[in-house]
Parts: C-alpha cells; structure tokens; sequence
C-alpha cells in the first residue's frame, strides 16, 4: 500500500482513489479524481493550469526548495517491521506536516507582504523626480518641501444652499 | 458521424445479439477518444501484441460474462489480419486472453486501472500462449486468472 501523488495536480491519492491510466510506453499516470483524468484527456499541460502545483511551484506561488521535501522522497527499499521505528516515523511525520506547513505559509506571506515596501520606494521616487509637475522651481527652492501646502477655501453658506444636489 | 456508424451498428448488432447497449466499441480500435466503458464482445477488433503471427484479431465470443470480456477474460476470436509468416493464419479460429483494454477493471485496493488500447494474447485450449514474446505493459490481474505464464514473457508488468 502506497499514497501516491496526483499526475496532474500533485494532490495524495489514497488508497482506493482515483484512476490509473497505463500508456503503452508502460508510463503509469494517476489521478486523483476525474477532474484530473479529464484534464489530461484534454491533452491540458499541469503547468499551465492555474489551480495544479505544478504550476504555483513554477510561477514561485509556493514554495519549492525546502529540507522537509527531503523527507517525502519515494524509497523503493522495504524496511524490516520494527515498531520502534515505525512509531518514531509516525511521531515525526506529524511534527515535519507542522514545519512544512508552517513554512509553505510563511512563503505566501512574504510574497504578498513584498509589495508595500516596493509601492513605497516608488513613491518616494516619483516625488522627488516629479515634484516639478505641481510646484513651481523657483518655489521649490524657497520652500524645500515636498508637501504641497493646505489651502482653504470659504464656501458661503447661502451659495451651498442654492446649488441643487446632483442625482 | 462516429456516433451515426455506432447507432447503425447498434441496429445490425440487435439481430446478432438480442438487445445489448453497448455498441460503442465495435469497429475500430483505432480511435483515440476511448470511451472507457464498453466490454470487448463479438465483433470486436483487437490487437495482438506477441509474435504468434496475428496482427488483428476479431472476437467471436467472449467466454464468460453476459455482456463481453474484460481484462483477463479469455475470448474466442478469429483472425483477420495476420503476418505473411507466421504460426498462425489469417481466418483461424484462436483463443485469446485480454491483456490490455480502454475499459477500467476495479483493483482489490479500490483502485481502477485502464490502458490505453484493447490488445489481446493468443493462447491455445489450455490456456498456455502460442507465441514466446509479449509487448508492452501487462497487468497482475492475470495471476489470479492463472496466466502466468503470459506474466513471465511480459517486459513490463504493470
């Protein structure tokens, strides 16, 4: 008994889930559900559809380089029965889920955070280089700021009255 | 126009058969949207993946199962297509076992496994193969249908 992986969408298939197909060239494809299997049928590449992991490790959406990968390599080697071993094994593939996870989360976090601080230095940029745009040289040399200074403006009350309100 | 040959051959096949619905698989094997459904049942053309000299191969009746013959089961068949030397002739009347076919066959795991085309192997009254090489991947549902000896020839076991 084996958890495999998804061809097409990288997910575990469980024991008695999914299809497997075996082409000719004695290539063996699983699927997870017929989503999948209708996707390859499709003839549709895993890594240009959207939702797949094999496109979000492509386009760096999550994370690909990782010493937890390490741990899920497939082994081809039968182990001799010893419960010592397998209750470690156990022990550590719930503490490695929890590293993992906690880390693939960290990854996505990072990526999103990343844009701010980019927006910032942008903006900073564009004032210093377009300030010229809203203020006049000869003003900028008096008043070195890049603030634009505050202007209030009276507005009678019998004028506000009258304007009709815009529907 | 698939669909219109499989309707008329639905009509002829109620004549031959007595009322079965699936038609589908009839003519040609050749086609690559494989409707993964359909039992391989009389008039169904096979191909034969060992060197007894077969090329094609016609089943005549599928021994075993009311609606065809699935992966594993043997079926009677006829050849239609064979090469020039071989140690069998084209028109002979064979015994095949199904090795390879598009339908699904439920694994005691749970699981389903299907192939990509419907392939057959010649093997004579006992159940022992005609030719000494098989090609391709061939499933371990034949060990639990005694054809082992078609397990040992194989290159690939799926």
């Amino acid at each position: 008994m084996r958890i495999e992986k998804c061809w097409f969408c990288s997910s575990t298939v469980y024991p008695g889930h999914g299809i497997q197909f075996v082409r000719n060239d004695a290539k063996i494809f699983r699927f997870c559900r017929s989503k999948c299997h209708k996707n390859f049928k499709m003839k549709r590449n895993p890594r240009k559809v959207k939702w797949t992991k094999a496109y979000r490790r492509l386009h760096g959406k999550d994370m690909t380089q990782d010493s937890t990968f390490e741990f899920e390599r497939k082994r081809n080697r039968p182990e001799r029965y010893d419960r010592n071993l397998t209750e470690n094994t156990l022990k550590a593939i719930k503490t490695i889920d929890k590293v993992r996870s906690r880390r693939e989360a960290k990854h996505i976090e990072t990526r999103k955070k990343g844009k701010k601080a980019q927006l910032m230095r942008e903006a900073v940029k564009e004032l210093e280089q377009s300030i010229s745009l809203v203020k006049a040289p000869s003003v900028l040399k008096e008043d070195k700021s890049y603030t634009l200074p505050k202007i209030k403006v009276k507005v009678s009350q019998a004028e506000a009255k009258n304007q009709p309100m815009e529907e | 126009m698939a669909a219109s040959l499989a309707s008329k051959w639905s009509r002829v096949g109620r004549s031959f058969l007595g009322g079965l619905d699936h038609k589908l698989s009839g003519f040609l094997s050749t086609s690559h949207e494989a409707c993964s459904n359909s039992f391989s049942q009389m008039r169904t053309v096979l191909k034969v993946v060992d060197n007894s000299g077969a090329k094609k191969v016609m089943c005549i009746q599928a021994l075993k199962g009311k609606k065809g013959a699935r992966l594993g089961d043997t079926i009677v068949a006829s050849v239609k297509e064979a090469h020039p030397n071989g140690k069998v002739k084209k028109g002979k009347v064979v015994y095949g076992v199904v090795v390879r076919a598009a339908m699904q066959r439920g694994r005691c795991d749970g699981s389903e496994v299907k192939f990509d085309d419907n392939v057959v192997v010649l093997v004579d009254k006992q159940g022992q193969p005609i030719g000494t090489r098989v090609f391709g991947p061939i499933p371990h549902e034949l060990r639990k249908k005694k054809h082992v000896k078609i397990l040992t020839l194989a290159k690939h076991i799926a």
